[in-house]
């Protein structure tokens, strides 16, 4: 049958596996070292719509593709970008007005249709889109929006009673209003979103209906367009749009490498394969400043670590339990020696991103005080025996596993941290209240105010309060801040709202991220945002 | 042989069938809320969910969802991942980076393994065989998770050698590294197995007879020994080919490579019903025709074994 | 490990050769395969060098405060990665706990998750291998193709459901998952080498004239082809042995292995992974630890396969 000898074969083999092998090799492209294109490294984004885009990377993507309507400064104040006026007497009727001129890369102008078109399109409930929330605010929302009538049974939900939101109104080409339920002032902030961005009619096969192989290679109106299509898992290469009429960009292209594994894009970091990783892994940290000398940076971001106490479970009702596991935890060892200074200690209940932030809001009870704590504990007689949940893929066993160390040794009880295979599972046991102890949770916010924060993880209807917390009195003025009429006065209301949660401490605030990046030889001006990512306005070759 | 061949494909078509059903029970069983887990820690939508509640069946019965995929597969159809992306090109890329770098590793660590084997299986007792112990047993106790890293750190960032990652398109030469790096996986069972056959059978009555009729060393071991050891050798290739094509896990991870072990861990992670079941039944084949193949070469490795 | 004399004792049985014939002759009944195994076995020192290390172990799972006195829990960050010590003699971790005494305390859940885990894979191995690669036929179209299908389904998703699912009772530490989960889908690549062994021993002439003789299947397989054909099979599982020690840290970190504040060297080795570059000490000891414990069952599988080896006869 085959060869006598089993060398034979064995080479045999070898030959036409290697063969196989070797043939099938695509040629590489390597990008030559003078062009003026930067290589910026990403994770697959889960889509590349801007309605349906609520992670980094499709959004640092979408940021290259489009341009919004506000784009925020250093302070994270809104400044006016596609937008030539935003304007509100009342807080609730929104006047946006377009800088004429620009268009899409396929040579549509950019109308105020465009924008009503992709809302409309992007806060109807049946779309399916993951960012539909931010619409919640316009009048009609609901009227898009269906509910199942009998959950997850066979029944299907009835279609919405209107395609459109009613607030959203034409008044000419480059002017519409936005009419929202109730008045709002950070409003503007909102916009500046992913999004909020524009679509084109080519978007649309049908008034509505997103055309099919769109988001394969998005059609924008920002300063680089798409070159070729979305290379799934391996690459997303956009160039210089040469119409564009906003800022001007400084690199003539990017090529958005996508990596499954941080660990690998920093290898090609250092290795000069990639010029911005924007998260260095934790793993690489300890090594980094001796790899990348001043390449290696940090800038604030607006995630916010926290563990937060289950309304259900009777052994944390007493607010003293709350504080003292609170003040036994020393922030500062576990951001210097498990994150090796990547992180910042928490000891507000805000991002110091948003305006209205103050640092140690939470005051004695965020301060490390070991001995205090354990006197405090023991009177108001804490349980002898707690638990930490997480979830077992997102790299939180190395700092629980410390937190918990830390509150053997500072109250002298017995703490364990529970790994639950995934978020989902967490949350599973909570929604069936079962004794899960402190939950571990983290937010990211979605536009830069302090009502991002408070409302979502603190709010008695909030999205994210998985733990149940709920107190009139903070709901109260957390909406009286969003209808204030002037920011100032948003902010003085929402302070007062925060300091209502440290008098109450619902959750534990533990740390405040930062965006750990670095870069090659080959780019300077390279800045990374609050939401993480690289700003392409700035970016350029070293000459 | 040929009546053996035919009736081998018509037990394979059963079991394709039957493990499609296993996988997608299992992924049914896992699965507790894939929209969440796809939402990851964001809270999910009410009008999302609904949406793809209703696109991907997900509140239909665990058999009416297997018959609408299977509805979907017989008709070429592999579905589309809870992402939204179709599967077959899905799998259109990540299979043939993989195939490349499964055979390359396979190739690598299965000619490294039979010839250290071979040889220390000779020379029992000698000092390469201890050597090549002392190497089994740091293969066993330093994990991959260590040892890709490390190798990529070495071999190229500091030494530059290699390409530090691959990525899908990579060519011959950007696939050694990670190659030899996933190869060295099945060296450690590979080279003992083989160090025991040959051990043994150059105890055999028929070598003590080939030696007895003056043939040369060579030829006794070249021909007698080594065709008789390959039998366990060979069946261990047939399992590891695809073994090494589903696990690639952390190799792909380190090196970059969009392949199938990276495909199934976060089809598994997400609990991407029909992605998983899509690369599991290509896996499924993988396997079904390693093993026949192997189970043919017993034939050929010795005359005695018939099949009829 | 000194050379000539692993030449002498896999020599010796050899030089036995001469005096074999003439023994069963002389003596009353006939000797047994394990009686002649066990004459070759207490002269063997390898025999002995991996019994004493495996009772070694085997105390040291059973008895960790033997060896070590320090509390494997008791960590504080203010010790991070601190050198050895009189009380720490392989210094601290990443979490400031004592490598030495956890590596001690973790060899508990290793061992019996190991050890048990492979037995059953073995178990498991040999009664499918075996039947398929002797009975061929429809039996072996079924046991095989069973195989295929088990092959095929990602080690990782079949891992995830049984360990979740044995492993709902969160009193429990889910050691025996563990153990289970393990068992239960690691015995594919054995049952595959078994059967391949099987159908090359069952057509030798010895086999034959056992049958002519009228040995029964059950004879046969025991007692012809099984000493004949382990070698492979023995092999493979003292390969298992490590990597289920690795496999079970896989679980673990994915949510579903040992729970709470469990100690095993997997999960230590694990943890120290990703900072070999800043510490290799807590990486290094307890990989030690396995490697040892691996060369010690591939020792005394080694032995004790050589002993029941009737072609050394």
């Amino acid at each position: 049958m085959l060869g006598k000898s089993p060398l034979k074969m064995a080479v045999g083999a070898t030959a036409i596996a290697l063969f196989v092998a070797g043939c099938s090799g695509g040629g590489s492209d390597e990008p030559e070292a003078t062009s003026n294109t930067v290589i910026i490294g990403i994770g697959e984004p889960q889509h590349l719509l801007p309605s349906n885009t609520t992670e980094s990377s499709g959004a640092q993507v979408l940021a290259a593709l489009y341009y919004p309507l506000v784009n925020f400064d250093a302070q994270n104040n809104p400044f006016l970008v596609a937008a030539e006026s935003i304007e509100s007497p009342d807080n609730k009727v929104w006047t946006v007005k377009l800088k004429p001129g620009f268009t899409f890369h396929n040579g549509e102008p950019v109308t105020a249709d465009s924008y009503i078109n992709a809302w409309n399109h992007g806060a109807y409930g049946p779309n399916g889109n993951g960012g539909a929330y931010f619409f919640e605010r316009i009048e009609g929302y609901a009227d898009l929006q269906s509910t199942d009538p009998d959950e997850d049974g066979p029944q299907e939900a009835p279609e919405p009673k209107a395609k459109t939101l009613s607030g959203l109104k034409k008044v000419d080409d480059t002017t519409f209003t936005v009419t929202l339920s109730a008045p709002f002032s950070g409003w503007e902030s909102v916009m500046g979103y992913t999004t909020f961005y524009p679509l084109p009619n080519a978007a649309f096969s049908s008034p509505g209906v997103l055309a099919e192989g769109f988001e394969e290679a998005p059609i924008g109106n920002g300063p680089f367009k798409m070159k070729g299509k979305w290379e799934h898992d391996s690459q997303i290469v956009v160039e210089k749009f040469a119409e564009f009429k906003g800022d001007p960009v400084k690199v003539d292209g990017i090529t958005y490498k996508i990596y499954q594994d941080q660990k690998a894009e920093y290898a090609d970091l250092v290795a000069g394969n990639v010029d911005v990783q924007t998260q260095i892994p934790i793993e690489s940290l300890g090594t980094a400043p001796a790899d990348l000398g001043d390449r290696f940076k940090k800038s604030p971001s607006s995630s916010f670590a926290f563990v937060g106490f289950p309304t259900f479970q009777p052994e944390f009702s007493k607010v003293e339990v709350r504080k003292a596991i609170s003040m036994a935890t020393n922030r500062q060892e576990m951001t210097d020696q498990i994150f090796l200074g990547s992180q910042t200690p928490a000891t507000s209940f805000v991002s110091p991103v948003v305006a209205g932030y103050r640092d140690n809001s939470c005051g004695e009870a965020c301060t490390f005080n070991a001995a205090a704590a354990k006197d405090m504990y023991t009177k108001a007689g804490g349980p002898a025996e707690i638990k930490i949940t997480y979830n077992a893929d997102g790299g939180h066993k190395a700092w629980v596993d410390a937190m918990c160390n830390q509150l053997i040794a500072n109250l002298g009880i017995k703490c364990t941290g529970v790994g639950e295979p995934k978020f989902a599972d967490l949350l599973t046991k909570v929604e069936k209240k079962e004794p899960v102890g402190l939950i571990r949770l983290g937010w990211i916010m979605d536009y830069p105010l302090m009502e991002n924060y408070l409302g979502p993880l603190y709010g008695t209807n909030g999205s994210s309060n998985y733990y149940g917390y709920s107190n009139k009195e903070f709901d109260k003025l957390v909406a009286e801040g969003s209808a204030a009429g002037t920011p100032e006065e948003a902010i003085q209301k929402w302070q007062q709202a925060e300091d209502i949660l440290a008098a109450e401490m619902p959750v534990i605030p533990l740390r405040h991220g930062q965006n750990v990046f670095g870069h090659s030889q080959k780019v300077t001006n390279v800045v990374v945002d609050a939401q993480a990512r690289v700003d392409i306005f700035k970016i350029e070759v070293a000459s | 042989m040929f009546r053996y061949f035919v009736r081998r494909l018509l037990q394979m078509v059963l079991t394709f069938f039957g493990a499609t059903f296993i996988v997608y029970a299992l992924m049914f069983a896992n699965q507790d809320d894939p929209l969440q887990a796809l939402a990851g820690e964001r809270p999910l939508p009410e009008n999302q969910r609904q949406a793809l509640t209703e696109l991907y069946h997900l509140n239909e019965p665990f058999i009416v969802q297997y018959g609408y995929y299977m509805q979907g597969l017989l008709t070429g159809d592999f579905g589309r991942s809870l992402t939204g992306r179709q599967i077959g090109d899905m799998m259109a890329d990540a299979w043939p980076v993989t195939i490349k770098l499964a055979l390359m590793a396979i190739v690598i660590g299965a000619t490294f393994a039979v010839t250290t084997g071979v040889i220390s299986g000779i020379r029992r007792g000698g000092p390469f065989d201890t050597s090549t112990l002392v190497f089994t047993l740091v293969l066993l106790a330093l994990p991959i998770v260590v040892l890709a890293p490390l190798a990529q750190l070495i071999f190229g960032i500091k030494f530059q050698w290699f390409p530090a990652t691959a990525g899908r398109d990579a060519t011959f030469f950007q696939l050694l590294l990670p190659a030899i790096v996933l190869g060295s996986l099945v060296v450690a069972t590979e080279l003992r197995v083989t160090r025991a056959s040959v051990a043994e059978n150059l105890r055999s009555d028929y070598v003590r007879t080939a030696r007895a009729k003056g043939l040369s060393r060579r030829r006794v071991i070249g021909v007698h020994v080594l065709r008789n050891s390959l039998i366990p050798v060979v069946t261990l290739i047939g399992v590891d080919l695809g073994g090494l094509m589903s696990g690639a896990i952390v190799t792909e991870g380190v090196f970059n490579i969009p392949g199938v072990g990276f495909n199934l861990f976060r089809g598994i992670r997400t609990e991407d019903g029909p992605l998983v079941v899509g690369f599991v039944s290509i896996l499924t084949i993988v396997f079904l025709v390693s093993n026949l193949i192997v189970d043919l070469l017993y034939a050929a490795l010795d005359p005695r074994i018939r099949y009829e | 490990m000194s050379d000539p004399s692993v030449i002498t004792s896999s020599e010796a049985p050899n030089t036995d050769v001469p005096t074999d014939p003439g023994g069963p002759l002389k003596t009353d009944k006939p000797r047994s395969l394990a009686g002649d195994a066990w004459r070759d076995l207490r002269r063997n020192w390898i025999f002995w060098a991996a019994s004493v290390l495996v009772l070694i172990i085997l105390l040291m799972a059973i008895w960790p405060t033997l060896f070590t006195s320090a509390d494997p829990r008791s960590c504080a960050l203010s010790r991070q990665y601190d050198g050895p010590s009189g009380s720490a003699y392989f210094g601290y971790n990443f979490q400031g706990c004592d490598t030495f005494a956890r590596t001690i305390h973790g060899a508990r859940a290793s061992i019996q998750i190991a050890v048990v885990a492979t037995l059953l894979s073995g178990l498991i191995a040999l009664v499918i291998g075996m039947s398929s690669g002797y009975f061929g036929r429809w039996v072996d179209a079924i046991l095989s193709r069973f195989i295929d299908v088990v092959l095929g389904i990602p080690f990782l998703l079949a891992a995830i459901v049984l360990a979740k699912r044995l492993s709902a009772d969160p009193q429990n530490n889910g050691v025996w998952a563990v153990t289970v989960t393990l068992g239960v889908l690691g015995w594919t690549t054995a049952a595959r080498i078994m059967r391949s062994s099987v159908i090359s021993a069952k057509n030798q002439d010895y086999v034959a004239a056992a049958r002519m003789l009228g040995a029964g299947p059950g004879r046969l397989m025991l007692r012809h082809i099984l000493p004949n054909s382990a070698a492979p099979f023995v092999v493979v599982l003292t390969i298992l042995l490590g990597i289920n020690i690795a496999s079970e840290a896989t679980l673990s970190f994915l949510g579903v292995g040992l729970k709470g504040n469990a100690i095993s060297w997997g999960i230590s080795i694990a943890e120290a992974s990703p900072y070999v570059r800043t510490a290799a000490a807590p990486l290094v000891w307890p990989s030690v630890f396995l490697a040892v414990t691996v060369l010690a069952f591939i020792m005394l599988g080694d032995a004790i396969r050589d002993a029941f080896d009737p072609k050394l006869r």
